[in-house]
Order: structure tokens, then C-alpha cells, then sequence
């Protein structure tokens, strides 16, 4: 009985300090916006993430035009190659795999140097100063994950379909031409929604959860390490988890079709 | 002036130092011991305004710190300097952009002004030329003086607080850290709360002193008291 009353009780003191922490942030962003704060984060989390994005992109598209044109070239319908890749790319792998990209990197690096901050004092510092860590830390990093993680995620669809197109020519023969009219058939209002709604949301946890992780270790360079781990797992499952919800939601609920 | 009233301090129902009863009179230093764990910290933070006192009054300057609500305790901070274990510099943040942090944070000084003033607290402390430097270029001491100066930059402080200031220095450089303690009281009349667990620290910079063993004050005089002190906790720590 008592484990289980430590673990609620574990729980009801994580999810409060998380939403207190999240509606805290959201105040921030809108009563006292830190602009060179929030710029600086923009660079770091978005511009940062670049190359790792966009390469896991890129790679994700030749994929995804190689495995559809192998299991499509026996039945003849190379033709809507660029169609179903693009589908899939926009609808569910670009977002999700931007955001784990992202989630290994700029979790990790939130979680860690928060974390870093709060065991060296330099979080009580900012208190003792007057400054609300949530204010400096926290808001303009989770802003900066709501801008950004849309972003990367738009581009690296872009480059996971120009590499598509490549195996798609290279390899199936689709004519470029055929090939992007089944992208721009597959760019409808809702495959388009799902694929912002998606990184918008995955922007928010991979931030959110990374800042929460750093906020909450105390001890050494031990308890660093650890936050950081539990922050990159916490992050990854809950994208994953949120992905399927929004699916949910956008296809059940929504109407969403294909 | 600081008193304490009675003041128990800790963390939800868990007590941490209890029954504190002292006065610091204007321009005094108050040294405070005790062994690891013994709460000496958790007073720095009740001073602060971090911690609410679980009984009892704190009164700086007449203001009684646990009444303070999020707006007094912004101003009450304004007056009170903070100068961590390790000195807690903002790494990401050069020299000049900490002892500048607060007056960019809670001021509207243009640009020149605060660099004016960081100058000046860096001269104070005899570090100018760092002014641009990054704190993990800074040796231990360095970063314990950087630390002083940042903690006065808002304005001349009321009182300053010390938590360990000569932890894990060389005897050199503990000397030097002291010596400056003892200018920044000298010179702005300060009250000042040092916690350590350095006897001879202790002595080069304290009027006063108090004794924490087991949670609980177990005495509080002058130097003279101490030394001539029966309770077998000060014998041993000072023997040391």
C-alpha cells in the first residue's frame, strides 16, 4: 500500500510542478516577452538542429521512395510513388522524426545545462536576484521550440521528398514530372494540418520536458547525467505517444482522410 | 540591524535549525558554524527570504523578512548581497555580464552606465582586467571576488552573505578573499553573515559568533566567549 501511495503521490507532485512550470512559461511569453533571450534559444535549438535534421530527413526519404517502390513496382502503381511518399512523410515520419532528432539534441542540451545551472547554484542565484528561472530559463526556450520545430520539420519534409524524387527516378524510373504530381496531390488542407499540428506539439514536449528534467536535479555531475537520460527517454516516448493521439484525434474525431 | 526571534527554519515538516535568538548590530560580522549538515546555510536562506522561518521573526532593518510578500522581497533582495559557495557565476555569461546582470535585469541604465558601475565594482575588487573573460577562465579565488562584486551591484549593500567564501581555496588565496570580506564591510558598514566551517576564517573576519550542533544554537558570543567556552561541541571545533 505504501509504494502505491509514494508513487500517486510522486505523480500528483510531478504533474503539478510540470503544469505550474508550462503555465508559468505561457505568462511569461505573454506578459513579459524576452526577445534576445528568446532569439539566442532560437539559433541554439533551431539553427543548431540544422544539419542533424536535415540529414536524418534526406536519409528518411531515400528510404521511404526505396521500400514504396520495391513493394509498388509489382502491382504497376509507381505512378502514385510520389503521392503515397509524400503522404507518409507529411502526415507522420518527417514531424516524428524531426522531433526525435531534435528531441536527442536539444533535450539533452536543455536538461543538461538547466540541470548544470541548478546543481552549481546558479539557478538560486537567479532567484536571489529577482529573476524568475521560469521567466529566463524556461519561457523563451519553449517558445523557441513552438517556432522552430515547425520549421525544421516543413524543410526536412521538403528535403526528405527531393530524395525521394532521386530513388523514385534513379532507381523506379518515375518521371520527375509524375512524381511531383503525386506530391502536390497529396498536399491537401489536411495532410497539410496534420504535419504543422504535429511538430507544433512536439516542439512544446521536447522543450517543455527538457527544461522540467533540468529544474528538478539537485545533487552532482551524477544527478546531471541522469536527469538528461530521463529527460531524452520522457521526451521521446511522449512524441511518440502525442503522435498517435493526434492521429487519433485528426482521423476519428476530426475526419481527417487520407 | 538583524535579529532573530525564536526563528525554527526547514523544509515542509522537516526542521532544519531551530530556536535561533540573536542581534547583529549595524556594521557587525556574524560568523556562523557548525558542522556539515548542521543548517548553517538554511539560515543564509531564511535571510533571504527563500525559506518562511517555521516559528519565530527575522527583522532586517526593521522589516520582517517572512512578511514579505513577492514585490518586498524584490526591493528587500535589492539590499542584500549573496555571495555562493562556489560563487555561482552564470557560465554562460562573461565577467562583465554578471556583476551587470541585475541592473540590466531590474533597471532601465543605458548600456554605458551599468558598464560604468561594473568597472567599478571589478576596480573594487581588483579585477578590471577580466571584465571580458569568461568564468571558467577565472582561478578559484578569482571567481569568489567576481562573486563579491556581483553581489553589490545593485547598490551599496545593507548586508552581505557569505556562504563558505573560502571553501576550497589555497591558505594564499583564503586570506586574500578574507582580507576583501573585510574591506567591503569596512567601506560600506555592511552587517555581514559568513557560514563556514574554518575556525581560523572565522576569527579573521567575525565580531560575533554562533555555534550550530545538532540543529540547535549552542552558543553565541565574542571571540573571548568562545575561547573561554566550557560546551564540549566549541571545545572540539575550535581545537581542531
Amino acid at each position: 500500500m505504501n509504494i502505491i501511495e509514494t508513487y500517486f503521490a510522486d505523480l500528483f507532485r510531478t504533474s503539478g510542478f510540470f503544469t505550474m512550470m508550462v503555465l508559468r512559461a505561457f505568462r511569461y511569453m505573454i506578459t513579459r516577452f524576452r526577445t534576445r533571450e528568446t532569439l539566442v534559444q532560437m539559433d541554439r535549438i533551431g539553427v543548431g538542429s540544422i544539419p542533424i535534421v536535415f540529414l536524418a530527413s534526406i536519409f528518411a526519404g531515400l528510404d521511404m521512395a526505396l521500400q514504396f517502390e520495391s513493394v509498388m513496382a509489382p502491382y504497376g502503381a509507381k505512378a502514385i510513388l510520389g503521392k503515397v511518399v509524400a503522404t507518409s512523410i507529411i502526415r507522420d515520419l518527417g514531424p516524428v522524426l524531426a522531433s526525435l532528432v531534435m528531441s536527442a539534441r536539444v533535450t539533452s542540451g536543455i536538461a543538461s545545462e538547466i540541470g548544470m545551472m541548478n546543481v552549481t547554484q546558479q539557478v538560486e542565484a537567479l532567484r536571489v536576484m529577482g529573476v524568475d528561472p521560469i521567466d529566463r530559463l524556461v519561457a523563451p526556450r519553449m517558445f523557441a521550440g513552438f517556432v522552430m520545430n515547425p520549421i525544421l520539420s516543413v524543410a526536412g519534409d521538403f528535403l526528405g521528398l527531393l530524395s525521394g524524387l532521386w530513388i523514385a527516378f534513379l532507381v523506379g524510373k518515375v518521371p520527375a514530372p509524375q512524381y511531383w504530381a503525386g506530391v502536390r496531390e497529396a498536399l491537401t488542407g489536411e495532410n497539410m494540418a496534420n504535419g504543422l499540428i504535429k511538430p507544433f506539439v512536439f516542439g512544446f514536449i521536447l522543450t517543455s520536458v527538457g527544461c522540467y528534467y533540468g529544474m528538478r536535479t539537485s545533487g552532482g555531475a551524477y544527478d546531471v547525467g541522469r536527469s538528461t537520460n530521463k529527460a531524452v527517454v520522457a521526451s521521446a516516448v511522449w512524441i511518440l505517444i502525442a503522435n498517435f493521439l493526434i492521429s487519433k484525434l485528426l482521423l476519428d474525431v476530426l475526419g481527417f482522410t487520407l | 540591524m538583524i535579529r532573530f526571534d525564536g526563528v525554527s527554519l526547514g523544509y515542509g515538516d522537516r526542521t532544519i535549525v531551530r530556536d535561533i535568538d540573536i542581534e547583529v548590530p549595524d556594521g557587525q560580522t556574524i560568523v556562523i558554524l557548525g558542522d556539515s549538515g548542521s543548517g548553517k546555510s538554511t539560515i543564509l536562506k531564511g535571510v533571504l527570504g527563500i525559506l518562511k522561518p517555521q516559528a519565530g521573526r527575522i527583522l532586517v532593518d526593521g522589516s520582517d523578512v517572512g512578511e514579505l510578500d513577492e514585490e518586498g522581497l524584490l526591493a528587500y533582495r535589492q539590499r542584500i548581497g549573496m555571495v555562493f559557495q562556489e560563487g555561482a557565476l552564470f557560465d554562460s555569461h562573461t565577467v562583465g555580464e554578471n556583476i551587470g546582470f541585475w541592473l540590466w535585469e531590474h533597471t532601465d541604465w543605458p548600456d554605458e552606465k551599468i558598464e560604468d558601475r561594473v568597472r567599478t565594482l571589478l576596480r573594487f575588487v581588483g579585477l578590471e582586467e577580466v571584465i571580458d573573460k569568461m568564468p571558467d577562465e577565472l582561478s578559484g579565488g578569482m571567481k569568489r571576488r567576481v562573486a563579491i562584486a556581483r553581489a553589490m551591484a545593485p547598490q551599496d549593500p545593507l548586508v552581505m552573505l557569505y556562504d563558505e567564501p573560502t571553501t576550497g581555496l589555497d591558505p594564499f588565496t583564503s586570506s586574500t578573499i578574507c582580507d576583501l570580506i573585510r574591506h567591503v564591510q569596512s567601506e560600506f558598514k555592511a552587517m555581514s553573515l559568513v557560514v563556514t566551517h574554518d575556525i581560523h576564517d572565522a576569527f579573521r573576519l567575525g565580531d560575533l559568533f554562533m555555534f550550530i550542533h545538532e540543529s540547535r544554537v549552542v552558543l553565541t558570543g565574542t571571540r573571548k566567549e568562545i575561547e573561554q567556552s566550557n560546551e564540549p561541541f566549541v571545545k572540539a571545533f575550535i581545537s581542531i
